[in-house]
């Protein structure tokens, strides 16, 4: 386990450049549907639907 | 007749609404797991490189990336155009729900490039063609977006925005073929290029995997930012009422 981890020496780079390329893939989908609670809230107070 | 009428229902935001609400979860759905079985094939089923030994397999995650960061430049390109040709408040709407997604895949891009570039050339950052282009591109989102949030007007934002959408497009082919243009330290194409790819099938499937995983990922996230898109620009719409009621 601790070999798979140290990926031949270069894990120190290989698990900071996952940690980034798939922490951008969650943090889209956080902003994505952020974007779309504040879109339907303000289109809710702007056409005065209730909630 | 029929692609008329697909056209048409393409204009229109409560088709395109309903749509997206209703295709966002199989979307995201099966990025997510193409996603996981991709990185169990890459990170733990392919063999190491020969030459990088396992520092290959960056691969995974700085290729799709990176790939992402040119697919959704072109696709907002393509969209501001037909919002530019045909008036189409929609392709707007897609062209700016775009950005976003495009400006953090470029950053990822550049970012995994980095850590990749110090292992193997000894330096995270050189001023080669293919970074510099790439860094480019960046730019290109961060404008666009400047753009649109500095003028009030939506349609003169959405005018002024397509153009320049339209006309970055050119820093697309320059990043794809810098590395063949150019003597770059960046390596040649190994998957898409003329003749099959020079990569071994266990190493291949992992990647190609990954690219249809970030494609589809990439739809659902745009068709999420495109709902929120036309809720914001729709004024006085009977039909959000009814999908927010």
């Amino acid at each position: 386990m601790s070999e798979f981890f140290a990926m031949g020496g270069y894990g120190q780079y290989l698990w900071p450049a996952f940690a980034l390329g798939f922490g951008i893939v969650i943090l889209n989908v956080v902003l994505a549907l952020n974007s779309l609670a504040n879109a339907k809230q303000e289109a809710r107070r702007r056409l005065e639907i209730p909630q | 007749m029929a692609a008329w009428t697909w056209f048409h229902r393409l204009g229109s935001p409560p088709h395109v609404f309903a749509f997206a609400r209703r295709w966002t979860p199989w979307f995201g759905g099966f990025a997510a797991v193409a996603m996981l079985i991709a990185l169990y094939g890459g990170l733990v089923l392919a063999p190491a490189d020969y030459q990088q030994k396992d520092a290959f397999r960056m691969v995974y995650v700085h290729a799709p990336t990176a790939w992402l960061s040119l697919m959704i430049y072109s696709t907002m390109a393509v969209a501001a155009a037909v919002g530019l040709i045909w008036r189409m408040k929609v392709a707007h709407a897609a062209a700016a729900a775009c950005a976003p997604i495009g400006a953090w895949f470029t950053v990822a891009a550049l970012g995994t490039g980095m850590l990749w570039g110090k292992p193997m050339w000894g330096a995270y950052w050189v001023w080669d063609p293919r970074l510099t282009a790439e860094l480019v591109l960046l730019f290109l989102y961060i404008g666009y977006m400047g753009l649109r949030a500095g003028i009030e007007d939506p349609a003169k934002a959405d005018k002024a925005s397509a153009v320049l959408a339209v006309v970055g497009i050119v820093n697309v082919p320059i990043i794809k073929f810098s590395v063949d243009w150019w003597n770059s330290l960046h390596q040649t194409a190994t998957v898409m290029r003329m003749g099959k790819p020079t990569m071994d099938g266990d190493m291949l499937w992992p990647l190609l995997l990954m690219f249809v995983a970030f494609a589809s990922y990439f739809i659902a996230i745009l068709l999420i930012r495109l709902r929120a898109e036309l809720l914001r620009r729709e004024r006085n719409a009977s039909w959000i009422r009814e999908v927010l009621s």
